[in-house]
């Protein structure tokens, strides 16, 4: 019953501008496409525009972003620039790029030079998630809200911000029930699903998104579940948006329980659960707020010196989801994410570490030989080692 | 959590490493010491070669300092090559260790099995294939237990995506604490000042780990030194300006060596003086040991593996190279010494501003392209060579617009690709081949039709 309400998702994450964005953009609301998810939503939203997470998809090749960035970018970021450069995502109010990456910051120099979009935005991300840096990261949001706004005639206020964190809370509620419904012994959604509804979120405007996530949820919650997977698994690593990839990963036995992808659940904050209040003052800061819990959220691979939390908290994530292995994904040409592809790699050599599969990925591919037969045999190794402990399913802890 | 046993060894086994004998046991330390001597009587046959005789020179009180630190049981400071280590030098006897050190100074002379040997570690050990050979050069000395253990490490996410991965695997293998600077997006004075707020802290650090005081008068000595090798630097690349170049093209690249390993140092110092006699000298003489036909601006990475291809470009070809990316030191202030904040500020402005590869590499396309114009026009060059690193994603990301920029000004550009550490990705025949087309075929008679 949930798979009608799922097909939705599936259908509009196959545009790189969905329809419900694009509607938004016929009405006259500027769409502000950005690269990252140090970039927050809610700023886009405060100033007037419709947030688009930029994506790929529909590019089939990526020759006119190569033609400026070369072969040796991820394929990410080079099909994101040839859609931009082909006129793919259509007219765009504005582009904001950080320096989450050489590959984002490259592009960032293409959108500035060779397209038409009238506001290339920057951001400067601190490279540590740490408390001294925390004022630099909170100042260049100001510096982008207010620039945003000029660029875009509109008034940058606290109550536009504060609105624009009620409009992402409603979002959030909804990722965050979705989640729980993947955990437990028969889960309700599946990862590659998971997915789709992720890209979603930041993809179509927060009401759009809430309307064909509440059918889902209720949808999904009145379902009895999955059969029982042959083997569970948590999938970390970086811009993947191809549910048709996790889906291929699922179809071999090893089920996405839980994710840490850059499109998936890592780019969901819990809600900040604070109603605005009228008359504002004690209030606090909504910038400030905004900025605490992008900057402070757990970390992507760029931000130095904090593997030792991101491996923590992907453990505590094996351990929720009861997962017994972790697939890493990584794209082609990827430095953060090859820092920690070698940290990860270490810390599964010492005893008793989780079994890690890691794959190394094109934008784009789905390389459907290669991809079964590598898991097919990681599902395997998981399985031989749940039997040589004797230890009843699930019951492999990290 | 305990260790795995049983895989490759040795493997980070840095305990054993707890004086000069137990380091001179391993190979990779002992072949280093031993060919030092080699060479300096190698260029011994050169009177007038006192850059390299400075250079060599310099390398040996390094090490020896280094050793004997060790033997003290001295405290050790791991950082990546986007960072400076005068803040080390002024903790007295601190001994600042460059992670990439021992795989760079193999690969200069010539001593490619040690280093492609740190470099298939690396990859052994997880570092992706795609990586900066650069980083798998550190990760491979870190990996095979070869640097002794750290108080604790400073990583520096300058200049590249590279160094963010090379730092994540120091502080991972290091062991010890880990303090991040972090360096802007941007060329401002906010940049600046971000980055001497964090040197500020970073001095507390140092000083907690390695347990020695930060001594101010030291430190305004080491800043001192550190001017007086910039000013030189400065002065050295300047009397390379001159047409026709009379010293050797493949001594440029070592402004940044310097930086890294020797700043703040009478070493540095001496090194600096040297390179600059030497040109001085070489020019005043007249000294011709080749016939200069053409200049580039060899942008992006030297070709490390074997630095004498530069003698046969200049042998065969006629084509010097003044001046590259390695090599440039930007004129800006000097270090102010009045007071610690000063000084924090001048170190910082130095390691955003001046430093080679961090300069031109963290920000917009528009500096990286500046900087190349500046080169060409003030080193009087008659093309660039793009000797593109393969995993130098920054720079490849930007080679678009770069070689529109070098269109619209009229500069001949050759672009080729390789692998500054590794010549398994990119022969030296294929190298030399490539560029000897574009001087022949390109650069030389553009310059016979006058426009050169
Ligand atoms: S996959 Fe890696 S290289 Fe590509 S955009 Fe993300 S962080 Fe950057
Ligand atoms: S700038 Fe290039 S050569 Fe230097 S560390 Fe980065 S990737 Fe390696």
């Amino acid at each position: 019953m949930s798979a009608e309400f799922l097909q939705p998702f599936w259908r509009l994450c196959e545009a790189s501008v969905p329809e419900p964005t694009a509607r938004l953009r016929d009405s006259g609301r500027p769409i502000v496409g950005y690269l990252c998810h140090y970039v927050p939503a809610e700023i886009l939203l405060a100033a007037g525009a419709q947030p688009l997470r930029l994506r790929g998809v529909g590019s089939e090749d990526s020759s006119a972003g190569d033609a400026f960035l070369s072969g040796r970018l991820c394929t990410y970021v080079r099909h994101v620039v040839s859609l931009a450069l082909e006129g793919g995502f259509g007219p765009l109010g504005g582009v904001v790029c950080g320096n989450t990456c050489d590959h984002v910051r490259r592009a960032a120099d293409v959108f500035r030079k060779k397209t038409e979009v009238p506001f290339v935005g920057f951001l400067s991300v601190p490279r540590s998630p740490r408390q001294d840096l925390f004022p630099y990261y909170r100042r260049e949001l100001a510096r982008l809200y207010s620039g945003l706004c000029e660029a875009l005639c509109c008034q940058p206020s606290d109550e536009a911000l504060w609105e624009a964190i009620r409009r992402m809370d409603e979002v959030r509620v909804r990722l965050w029930r979705l989640k729980e419904l993947r955990l437990g012994a028969r889960p309700k959604l599946t990862g590659a699903d998971a997915l789709a509804v992720h890209i979603l979120a930041q993809t179509v405007p927060p009401e759009d998104f809430v309307a064909l996530a509440d059918p889902l949820i209720a949808a999904l919650e009145a379902s009895p579940g999955l059969e029982p997977p042959r083997a569970k698994v948590v999938l970390i690593g970086a811009e993947l948006d191809e549910p048709a990839y996790v889906r291929l990963i699922e179809g071999q036995g090893a089920f996405v329980a839980a994710d840490r992808l850059c499109f998936g659940a890592r780019s969901v904050l819990p809600p900040f659960g604070k109603e605005p209040t009228p008359g504002g003052a004690s209030r606090g800061d909504p910038l400030d707020a905004i900025a605490r819990a992008y900057f402070f959220r757990p970390s992507c691979a760029r931000m130095i010196g904090d593997f030792p939390a991101r491996h923590e908290a992907l453990l505590a994530l094996c351990r929720e989801a009861e997962a017994e292995g972790v697939i890493f994904e990584r794209l082609m040409f990827c430095d953060p994410w090859g820092a920690d592809q070698h940290n990860l790699g270490q810390r599964a050599r010492e005893e008793g570490a989780l079994p890690v599969l890691f794959l190394t990925r094109e934008y784009g591919i789905v390389p459907t030989g290669q991809l079964r037969t590598r898991v097919q045999a990681f599902v395997e190794r998981i399985e031989i080692q749940r039997a040589r402990r004797g230890m009843a399913w699930g019951a492999v802890r990290p | 959590m305990s260790r795995s046993t049983g895989l490759r060894t040795p493997r980070l086994d840095r305990g054993k490493l707890r004086g000069r004998e137990a380091l001179l046991e391993t190979p990779e330390w002992r072949e280093l010491l031993e060919s030092l001597p080699v060479l300096r009587s190698f260029f011994a046959g050169d009177p007038g070669a006192h850059g390299i005789t400075a250079l060599l020179h310099g390398v040996s009180i390094y090490l020896e300092r280094l050793f004997d630190s060790i033997d003290r049981g001295a405290p050790c400071v791991w950082y990546n090559l986007g960072f400076n280590p005068e803040l080390v030098y002024a903790l007295g006897d601190a001994q600042p260790i460059t992670i990439e050190m021992l795989g760079v100074m193999h690969n200069l002379l010539g001593n490619l099995d040690r280093s492609l040997a740190f470099i298939d570690r690396a990859e052994a050990e997880g570092a992706p294939g795609d990586c900066c050979s650069a980083d798998k050069l550190a990760a491979g000395a870190m990996h095979l237990g070869l640097y002794p253990s750290p108080a604790c490490t400073v990583g520096i996410n300058t200049p590249c995506d590279a160094q963010v991965m090379g730092t994540q695997v120091m502080a991972e293998l290091g062991r010890a604490p880990f303090f991040a600077v972090d360096v802007p997006y941007y060329h401002n004075e906010e940049t600046v000042r971000h980055v001497a707020a964090q040197l500020r802290l970073l001095v507390p650090f140092l000083e907690e780990h390695t347990r020695r005081r930060l001594d101010i008068d030291r430190l305004r000595e080491v800043c001192r030194l550190s001017n007086q090798m910039t000013e030189t630097l400065w002065e050295w690349l300047d009397w390379r300006k001159l047409v026709p170049l009379t010293q050797s093209s493949k001594l440029v690249a070592f402004t940044l060596v310097l930086q890294i390993l020797f700043t703040g140092t009478e070493e540095g110092l001496a090194i600096a003086r040297g390179l600059l006699q030497e040109a001085r000298e070489r020019q005043e003489r007249g000294e011709r040991f080749f016939e200069e036909r053409c200049r580039a601006i060899w942008y992006q990475d030297p070709v490390w593996t074997d630095m004498q291809i530069y003698d046969w470009f200049e042998r065969d070809l006629g084509l010097t190279v003044p001046v590259d990316v390695f090599g440039f030191y930007a004129h800006t202030t000097l270090i102010d010494t009045s007071s610690l904040d000063s000084m924090l500020e001048g170190l910082a402005r130095k390691l955003v501003n001046c430093h080679p590869m961090a300069r031109q590499f963290r920000s917009d396309i528009d500096v990286y392209i500046q900087d190349f114009l500046h080169l060409h026009e003030a080193w009087r060059a008659d093309c660039g060579i793009f000797a593109g690193h393969v995993a130098c994603k920054h720079a490849w990301g930007g080679i678009g617009l770069f070689k529109e920029a070098c269109r619209r000004a009229g500069i001949p550009l050759l672009v080729f690709e390789f692998d500054m550490f590794d010549p398994r990705v990119t022969s030296y025949d294929d190298i030399f081949f490539q560029v000897e087309r574009f001087v022949n075929e390109v650069v030389l008679p553009r310059k016979a039709r006058g426009r050169g």
